[in-house]
C-alpha cells in the first residue's frame, strides 16, 4: 500500500516486521505496535493531513461500493447533447431490493485510469448527463437519488469553458433542486468546489470520516492568497474543511465512520458502514413524503449563511 | 524579444495636473484619455471601445431612469464566522474595505424602473472584495429574487464578481446553492430574469448568472470557471484568456447577445417590454 508522507513512523515499523518475518520471528508483538502507532496518527490528524487520506489511490471507488452493495447496476451513458463523460458515471441499481438513480464521481485506482478521468473532474458532458438522469428519476422512474461524491473540482480546460461548463453546472444544480424524489448525498473522498456542488444538491448530506468539502482546494487557496502553494497546510486549517468542523457549523448532517487507518486501509470494514448508512438514511427519506421533502429542501438552502445587520 | 515590446496594459491611471485633467491610460490600446471625457462616455474607451470597470452606483446609473432606484430591506454586513486568517485577518480586511469601497456588501438592490418599466434591480460591486460572494451578499441576492417573486416583477442583475469568497469557505460556496433555489423558485413562478454580465464573472456566480433566462454580456468581458492562478495550480498550465472571452461564447452558443455600453439600457428595455407581465 502507498504509505502518506505522514506515516513515516508506520513504515519503519513494517520494514522491521520484513525482517522479522525473515527471521521466522514472532510477529504478535509489533503487529500490536503497529496497531497502536496507526491509531495515534489517524487520532491526532490535521487538516492537511485529511485531505492526503481523501486523495489516497486506494480508496474505496463507486465500483467497490457498487459490486459490494447493490444487487445489480446498469451504468446509464452520455447527455444527449456533446458526448459521454468517463469521469462522471450515472446508473439505475438495485440497493436491497429497491432501486435508486446512482450519480458518482470516478477516479480510478492507477495513475493510468486516473489521467483518463482526469482525476475525476468532470466536464460540461458529465454533467448534463446528471440533469438528465436526475430528470428521469424525478419525472419517468421517481425513484430516490443517490450520489457519492470524490472529485477535486470541476473540469478547468479551454475546450471545457466554451462547451459551457458553468451552464452545464448551472442545468445540473437546477434539476437536483427541482427533483421531486428525494437524494441523499455522500462525500466518500473529496468534495472539492462546484464540481461537488454541482452533484450535492440534496435532502440529506452525508460524509465519510476523512473527507473533506471545501470551497477551494487548499494549494489553489493558497496560491490565491499567498501566491504560493507553501501555506497549504495552514490554509487547510483556516478553510475549515473537515467532515467534524463541517458538521459542527450545521452544513453536513451526518459522519459515516471509517475504520482508524483510514478506509484505504480497511476497504470491507468501510463498505459495510457505507451499508449501514444507506440503508438507515434511505428508508429515512423515503418516509417523508415529496412535497414536504421540497419545502425542507428550499428552506435549507434558504438558511444558510452568516451576517449581521 | 518580448523585453523591447511596449506593454500597453498599464491599469494605473497616470495623473498629471491637479486633479482636474486626470488622465488614464486605456488597458486596450494604452491611449492617454482625459477622465472626463472618459466619465462622460460611460467609461468606455473613444478610441478602440475598450469598456472599463463601472462601479454599482454607476451601473445603476446607466441602467435605471433617473433618480427611480431606491434600495429595498436593510443592508447587511459580511462578518467573519470562521475566524479566518490570510496574509491578514479577514475581519481587518472587511473592516478596511468596508471604509475605501462605502457598500455594506458586494451588491446593491433595489427597486428601479427601466425605460419607465418597474424591474427588480440587483447590481454587483466590483470594488468591494472583488464583488465576492459573500454570505451577505447571497442573501441580499436571494431577497431580491424573492422580492421580484412577490410583487412580480421582471429581475435584472449585473454581475461582475470573481466568484466566491474564500474567506467565508464553505459558506461562501453553499450560497450558490442558495441563490439558485431561489432563483428556481422564482423561474417556477413565471419570471423573467435577465442577468447581464460585466467583466469578470467567474466561478459560482457564472453559475448563477447562467440561470438566466436571457444572458447579456458587455463586450471584452471574461465569463468562466475560475481565474487564471486557480486554473494555473489545478490543471497545472494556464488557461488562454481566450477561452473565456465573452466574443468566443458567444461564437460558441453560450451566450444570447454582447452589447456596449450605449446602448445596454436601450437593449435590456427591449427585452423588457417583450414580457407580458400580465400573464404570471
Amino acid at each position: 500500500m502507498k504509505l502518506l508522507p505522514f506515516e513515516k513512523p508506520i513504515e519503519i515499523l513494517l520494514k522491521e516486521r520484513k525482517r522479522w518475518i525473515e527471521y521466522g520471528k514472532d510477529t504478535k508483538d509489533l503487529d500490536e505496535l503497529i496497531k497502536k502507532q496507526v491509531k495515534e496518527i489517524y487520532n491526532n490528524l490535521t487538516a492537511y493531513q485529511i485531505v492526503q487520506v481523501a486523495r489516497h489511490i486506494e480508496r474505496p471507488q463507486p465500483e467497490d461500493y457498487i459490486n459490494a452493495l447493490f444487487d445489480s447496476f446498469m451504468e446509464l451513458h452520455g447527455d444527449r447533447v456533446s458526448g459521454e463523460e468517463p469521469a462522471l458515471g450515472t446508473g439505475i441499481g438495485f440497493f436491497k431490493g429497491a432501486p435508486v438513480m446512482l450519480i458518482f464521481n470516478r477516479k480510478g485506482h492507477t495513475t493510468i485510469e486516473n489521467l483518463k478521468y482526469h482525476s475525476g473532474m468532470s466536464g460540461p458532458a458529465g454533467f448534463r448527463k446528471a440533469a438528465r438522469v436526475v430528470r428521469l428519476a424525478s419525472e419517468t422512474l421517481k425513484i430516490p437519488i443517490v450520489t457519492l461524491i470524490d472529485t477535486p473540482g470541476a473540469l478547468i480546460s479551454h475546450k471545457s469553458e466554451l462547451k459551457g461548463q458553468v451552464a452545464a453546472i448551472y442545468q445540473s444544480m437546477s434539476a437536483f433542486i427541482n427533483a421531486n424524489v428525494p437524494i441523499l448525498s455522500v462525500i466518500t473522498g473529496e468534495g472539492g468546489s462546484l464540481g461537488a456542488l454541482g452533484i450535492g444538491i440534496s435532502d440529506r448530506l452525508l460524509m465519510m470520516e476523512y473527507a473533506y468539502f471545501a470551497v477551494i482546494s487548499p494549494e489553489a487557496a493558497s496560491a490565491v492568497l499567498f501566491k504560493n502553494t507553501n501555506n497549504k497546510e495552514f490554509i487547510a486549517d483556516e478553510l475549515g474543511i473537515t467532515a467534524e468542523r463541517l458538521t459542527a457549523l450545521n452544513i453536513v448532517d451526518g459522519i459515516i465512520e471509517e475504520p482508524i487507518g483510514g478506509a484505504h486501509r480497511f476497504k470491507e470494514e468501510a463498505i459495510k458502514n457505507m451499508e449501514k448508512t444507506l440503508e438507515k438514511e434511505l428508508d429515512f427519506l423515503k418516509k417523508e413524503p415529496v412535497s414536504d421533502l421540497k419545502k425542507k429542501r428550499f428552506e435549507r438552502f434558504r438558511n444558510i449563511g452568516v451576517y449581521s445587520i | 524579444m518580448d523585453i523591447f515590446r511596449r506593454k500597453n496594459k498599464i491599469v494605473v491611471p497616470v495623473i498629471k495636473g491637479n486633479g482636474e485633467n486626470v488622465k488614464v491610460r486605456c488597458n486596450g490600446c494604452g491611449r492617454l484619455i482625459e477622465y472626463e471625457e472618459l466619465k462622460k462616455n460611460f467609461k468606455v474607451c473613444p478610441y478602440c471601445g475598450y469598456h472599463f470597470r463601472m462601479s454599482a452606483a454607476e451601473n445603476i446609473a446607466l441602467l435605471s431612469d433617473k433618480g427611480t432606484f431606491e434600495e429595498i430591506g436593510e443592508p447587511i454586513h459580511s462578518v467573519d464566522v470562521l475566524n479566518f486568517t490570510d496574509t491578514v485577518p479577514y475581519k481587518e480586511r472587511l473592516k478596511k474595505i468596508k471604509e475605501v469601497a462605502k457598500v455594506p456588501n458586494a451588491i446593491l438592490i433595489g427597486k428601479s424602473k427601466i425605460q419607465s418599466m418597474e424591474t427588480a434591480l440587483g447590481v454587483f460591486s466590483f470594488e468591494f472584495l472583488s464583488g465576492t460572494l459573500g454570505a451577505a451578499t447571497g442573501e441580499r441576492l436571494t431577497e431580491i429574487i424573492e422580492f421580484a417573486q412577490k410583487n412580480k416583477l421582471p429581475l435584472v442583475v449585473v454581475f461582475s464578481s470573481a466568484g466566491e469568497r474564500i474567506q467565508e469557505s464553505i459558506f461562501s460556496l453553499l450560497q450558490v446553492a442558495k441563490v439558485i433555489s431561489a432563483i428556481e423558485q422564482y423561474k417556477n413562478s413565471g419570471g423573467l430574469f435577465v442577468s447581464i454580465l460585466a467583466n469578470p464573472v467567474l466561478g459560482g456566480v457564472a453559475s448563477i448568472a447562467m440561470a438566466g433566462n436571457i444572458i447579456i454580456a458587455e463586450k471584452n468581458s471574461y465569463i468562466g470557471l475560475s481565474g487564471p492562478r486557480i486554473s494555473e495550480q489545478v490543471m497545472k498550465k494556464a488557461l488562454s484568456k481566450e477561452a473565456q472571452k465573452a466574443e468566443n461564447l458567444l461564437k460558441a452558443g453560450m451566450i444570447d447577445a454582447i452589447c456596449e455600453r450605449h446602448k445596454l439600457k436601450e437593449c435590456v428595455g427591449f427585452i423588457l417590454k417583450s414580457y407580458n407581465r400580465w400573464a404570471i
